[in-house]
């Protein structure tokens, strides 16, 4: 009797050890599947790694190259605004020379009108000494002249309030630069990180100050629209209205 | 009065635009200050500074602040200020009010809207 409840026993251990290595052979397969993973995995990670240090010791230039795209425009900015003074103080010296050639007109039309009174008996002749001067025709030219001038003047101001966008373009380029810098610094005290884990020694990258940008609105549009400055003086109408009637309760009471 | 302002602003090239748009107006006498610290340094040495025209965004002291500055000094509180800058926010707006700025301009401006927010200010004084 209790021979036969071991030999029970035995094929019962038998049993589970035959469950154990059915489950075996399932499992077998899936570690060696996670052991091929993280074969593969593991180079993987490497390239991460070595990637996010290659991008890490990038960044640095690009932040660079995008403070010299704005030191460049600049540069070329102030260089057009160079040219527009000059054209400014032509068109000054033009609008003079033709006021005065316009009051040269005046005076010899006076003088020819004064002659021609004063020699009535001309025979007709007055009339075609004072056609042949054209007089009119020339004065005609110099006002058309004028308003040429004035298209140059205008749209020389034009090219002014375009220039504007250079302000605008180097608060957005400072923008991304700080993104830029904020992303590195993520990035270098990541690498730190792992690299204490590994014991390798990586420096946490600290943002020069100099090359930290510190003045831009990350808004900066430029929109030639009125839309933004009609907002403004809707605003500042309404704080004045406010206040006046503020005033006005005041003196009421 | 004669005017003589203080052009105030971090971009060279936005002084020399304001510069430029104020003479097109006929305002010859003016000082620039690369950002409120030089505005501040400027104003205490020059006596004869009667209008700022100040942007908002610039280094170690922004305009923000100088306005603050300006308004809290005895001898400055009166100078007229206007503020030329790239916000546009009605939260930005507000806030430069309530520092006491006298008008605001956005950019891109023309000289004809600096000339039209003038002439408010000195209507106003």
């Amino acid at each position: 009797m209790g021979q036969q409840l071991n030999m029970e026993q035995v094929f019962q251990k038998l049993g589970d050890l035959k469950s154990f290595f059915v489950f075996g052979q399932k499992v077998v397969p899936v570690i060696q599947k996670i052991i091929d993973f993280m074969r593969d995995v593991v180079p993987l990670l490497e390239n991460v790694n070595n990637s996010i240090h290659d991008s890490t010791s990038k960044i640095p230039k690009a932040a660079t190259q995008i403070k010299n795209v704005t030191n460049a425009n600049e540069i070329a900015t102030s260089e057009i605004l160079d040219i527009v003074d000059s054209m400014s103080l032509d068109l000054t010296k033009i609008r003079t020379e033709l006021a005065d050639l316009k009051n040269g007109f005046f005076s010899q039309r006076v003088a020819l009108e004064k002659f021609g009174s004063e020699f009535k008996n001309l025979n007709g002749k007055f009339d075609a000494l004072k056609s042949g001067m054209s007089i009119d025709e020339l004065e005609n030219k110099v006002t058309s002249l004028e308003s040429i001038i004035d298209k140059i003047g205008t749209d020389s101001t034009n090219i002014t309030i375009s220039l504007q966008v250079q302000d605008i373009t180097a608060q957005q380029l400072a923008s991304v630069n700080h993104l830029i810098q904020s992303v590195q610094k993520r990035l270098s005290s990541l690498l730190f990180d792992l690299g204490k884990q590994s014991g390798v020694s990586i420096p946490e990258f600290d943002i020069d100050e100099e090359n930290r940008d510190k003045s831009f609105n990350e808004d900066a549009r430029y929109d030639r629209g009125h839309g933004k400055q009609e907002l403004v003086d809707n605003i500042i109408n309404e704080n004045k209205k406010t206040s006046q009637e503020e005033i006005d309760k005041l003196f009421a009471r | 009065m004669a005017l003589k302002f203080l052009v105030v602003d971090d971009s060279v090239t936005m002084r020399r635009i304001v510069a430029n748009s104020l003479k097109t107006i006929g305002y010859d006498a003016f000082v620039e200050a690369g950002d409120g610290r030089e505005a501040l340094s400027k104003l205490s040495g020059d006596g004869s500074i009667n209008f700022i025209i100040t942007d908002w965004n610039m280094p170690d002291v922004s305009g923000l602040d100088l306005v603050k500055s300006v308004r809290s000094n005895d001898k400055l509180c009166k100078i007229p200020i206007l503020m030329v800058t790239t916000r546009g926010l009605k939260d930005d707006i507000v806030e430069a009010l309530q520092a006491k700025v006298n008008n605001y301009i956005v950019k891109p401006f023309t000289p004809q809207i600096l000339r039209e927010k003038i002439d408010q200010i000195l209507a106003s004084a």
